[in-house]
């Protein structure tokens, strides 16, 4: 191969131009299809979004089917909560108006970790005024019992005030008497 | 324990968001900087020969392209560690959105690295076509690669050789500046970070970057010379050392106007930066970042470059305050990045970062990333030789 004076530059020079026509035609064919259609995003996701199966119900989903835990759970203070936060989403459990799957129920320990997730003074973040937070395990000891107390067996987890509530009427009919 | 104030005394205190208890950019992102801050400060100097016609910096020149092209070949490692899908940055660069800078920084590396490493060919090319002439076979074909097939040494081919040298060394100004002034846009242009969030960012990045390299430079090759039991240049030393100097004092006096001028305008979230710096920081902002590691080195090269010191004892001095510099940039950047994430936005509260040793983005994989650069530098200097003195063919290229 002969080489001039010039010839490595020259063969840098059509080198940069054959590797930006590559990237170019790279970038050409590599782009998904309908990018930039409506604009600087796929076109297709929004199809594809839209095409994705609802999984959550909301409450009222649940409230046909499980009237007994509904009736409880619209009357205490967890009534805007939902209950697919605590049990898992609809899709999992029901579909077209029957059973198709069980949901997780948790259990023990378990139960803590959940009610902890909202109630834990812990994350500082959580404002006061909206969700009482508690701390473990002072708030066990200020009732005077064993550390090992799961939550659901002071609460009931649907109403969370129900026993406290109907234990203070109690106690509060004996102060009266 | 239950007094009155519990509730309220929470609420003003260590106020964390959720989202802000993890510290999302973590060592790696540190590391990012730091080694593009090393790569932009080890071109200045080759610019400073190559440019600007420095002569004295000559030894270092060509070690200077050398030492940068290890250390960009790497910079994009820490990225990739940090990312979750690291496949995913190709998408990045096939739809770059104008308004992200990041996409603008995938572009500008690609551009940074092939000036670089034009600019290492034609220095080497003398170099490089004769060792052609005497290999053959595989090893033959390489240098052919790398020679781009012509192995023409007449004196208008050096002559154009030449042109060709000055004009990508130039050009390498901008783009390496750009691409560092880069960086330090990106935490500039984080509206939602206080301490990042000042105009002065890519100022600082870009002056400590030069303080980084510059002394990188020195350091390496001090000990690189010691170890190979060779003499150091100390003419050289002493214009790298003077140069560091006036580098130092204006990246030291921007990184404190930037303290400076929060501390005076006072603005929204002033209270958590000063919180920031006087609280979490203060060991290693206020102790180890300004204290031990600027105005120590401010004194010591005060002492070099201004006393008459012996050559021995200016070639020690300046190894350690070389090293002492790459702690303050490696510092500094660990205060701005690490320490910027350490304000919740509720502007109430600061999160810690807890290293990991066995993360991808953890203390090993720390080290392991900054040693890989100095693996690179090691092969390539099998390559090219880091050191042309008493060849003959060192005036082939540089043209002084
Ligand atoms: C705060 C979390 C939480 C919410 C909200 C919640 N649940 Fe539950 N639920 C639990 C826990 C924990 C258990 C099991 C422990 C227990 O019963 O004490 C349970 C038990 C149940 C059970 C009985 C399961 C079994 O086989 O024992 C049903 C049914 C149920 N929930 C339905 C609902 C419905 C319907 C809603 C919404 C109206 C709801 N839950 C809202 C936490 C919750
Ligand atoms: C089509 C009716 C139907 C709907 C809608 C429905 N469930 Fe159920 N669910 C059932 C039946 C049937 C059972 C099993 C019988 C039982 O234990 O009462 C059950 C059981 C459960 C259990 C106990 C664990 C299990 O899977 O056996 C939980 C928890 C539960 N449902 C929660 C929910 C929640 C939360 C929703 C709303 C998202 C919901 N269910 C909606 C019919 C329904
Ligand atoms: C999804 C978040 C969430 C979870 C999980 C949760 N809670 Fe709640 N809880 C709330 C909210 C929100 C309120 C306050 C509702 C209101 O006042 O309207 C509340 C109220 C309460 C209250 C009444 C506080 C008061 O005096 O007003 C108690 C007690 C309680 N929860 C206990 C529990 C227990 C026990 C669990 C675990 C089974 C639990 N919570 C799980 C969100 C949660
Ligand atoms: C030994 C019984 C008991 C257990 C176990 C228990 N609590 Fe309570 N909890 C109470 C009583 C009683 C109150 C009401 C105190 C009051 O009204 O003064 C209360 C109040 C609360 C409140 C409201 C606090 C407030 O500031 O008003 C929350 C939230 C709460 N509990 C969460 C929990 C959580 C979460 C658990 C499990 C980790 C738990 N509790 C376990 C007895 C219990």
């Amino acid at each position: 191969m002969q080489s001039t004076y010039n010839s490595h530059v020259k063969r840098i020079v059509v080198g940069l131009i054959v590797i930006v026509a590559l990237g170019l035609a790279g970038k050409k064919l590599l782009a998904p299809k309908s990018f930039g259609v409506y604009g600087h995003y796929r076109a297709d996701a929004i199809e594809e979004a839209a095409a994705i199966e609802i999984r959550h119900g909301t409450n009222a989903s649940c409230l046909s089917c499980h009237p007994f835990e509904a009736q409880i759970h619209l009357s205490g203070k967890h009534s805007t909560i939902s209950c697919e936060f605590c049990h898992g989403p609809y899709a999992d459990h029901a579909k077209n108006g029957k059973k198709i799957g069980t949901l997780p129920v948790k259990t023990g320990e378990e139960i803590k970790i959940l009610c902890l997730r909202c109630h834990n003074r812990a994350i500082q973040a959580r404002p006061g005024e909206v969700i009482k937070t508690v701390i473990m395990p002072a708030h066990l000891e200020e009732q005077k019992v064993k550390t090992t107390h799961i939550c659901n067996q002071c609460h009931h987890v649907h109403a969370p005030l129900r026993y406290i509530n109907h234990a203070k009427r109690i106690v509060g009919m004996q102060e009266a008497s | 324990m239950n007094s009155v104030h519990e509730g309220a005394s929470y609420l003003i205190s260590n106020y964390v968001f959720p989202n802000d208890l993890h510290v999302h950019w973590s060592m790696m992102i540190v590391l990012y900087p730091y080694l593009s801050g090393l790569v932009d400060g080890a071109f200045i100097v080759a610019a400073l020969y190559y440019v600007f016609g420095v002569k004295s910096l000559k030894p270092i020149a060509r070690f200077s392209l050398i030492f940068a092209l290890s250390f960009l070949l790497c910079v994009g490692m820490p990225v990739m560690l940090h990312l979750g899908r690291p496949e995913r940055n190709l998408n990045m660069l096939i739809t770059p959105s104008p308004s992200s800078a990041m996409a603008g920084g995938g572009y500008l590396f690609m551009v940074t690295l092939a000036v670089l490493l034009l600019l290492i060919l034609f220095l080497y090319r003398t170099f490089l076509v004769k060792q052609q002439r005497q290999s053959k076979g595989l090893k033959r074909l390489f240098y052919q690669v790398l020679t781009f097939g012509s192995d023409n040494l007449s004196d208008e081919a050096l002559a154009l050789d030449e042109k060709v040298i000055k004009f990508l060394a130039a050009l390498g100004i901008p783009v390496a500046t750009i691409f560092h002034g880069y960086v330090g846009f990106l935490f500039g242009g984080v509206k939602a970070n206080p301490s990042w969030s000042t105009p002065l960012m890519p100022v600082i990045f870009l002056f400590s970057a030069c303080v980084s390299g510059i002394s990188g430079i020195i350091l390496a090759y001090i000990v690189i010379k010691r170890f190979r039991k060779e003499a150091v240049d100390t003419a050289c030393v002493r214009t790298l050392i003077n140069t560091l100097f006036g580098f130092f004092i204006l990246a030291f006096s921007f990184e404190m106007l930037e303290v400076f001028s929060h501390h005076y305008l006072r603005s929204g979230y002033h209270h958590m930066v000063e919180g920031l710096l006087n609280g979490p920081l203060f060991i290693s902002f206020w102790i180890w970042q300004v204290g031990i590691c600027s105005l120590g080195p401010l004194l010591i090269l005060g002492w070099l470059c201004l006393l008459r010191v012996k050559d021995s004892a200016f070639v020690i001095g300046s190894a350690i305050v070389s090293f002492i510099l790459l702690l303050q940039v490696l510092f500094m950047r660990w205060n701005v990045i690490i320490g910027g994430q350490l304000m919740s936005k509720s502007a109430r509260g600061y999160t810690e970062f807890h290293p990991e040793w066995f993360d991808k983005e953890g203390i090993i994989a720390v080290v392991f990333v900054m040693a890989v650069p100095f693996i690179i530098l090691f092969i390539l200097s099998r390559i090219f030789p880091l050191w042309m003195e008493g060849k003959s063919e060192a005036q082939g290229a540089g043209g002084k």
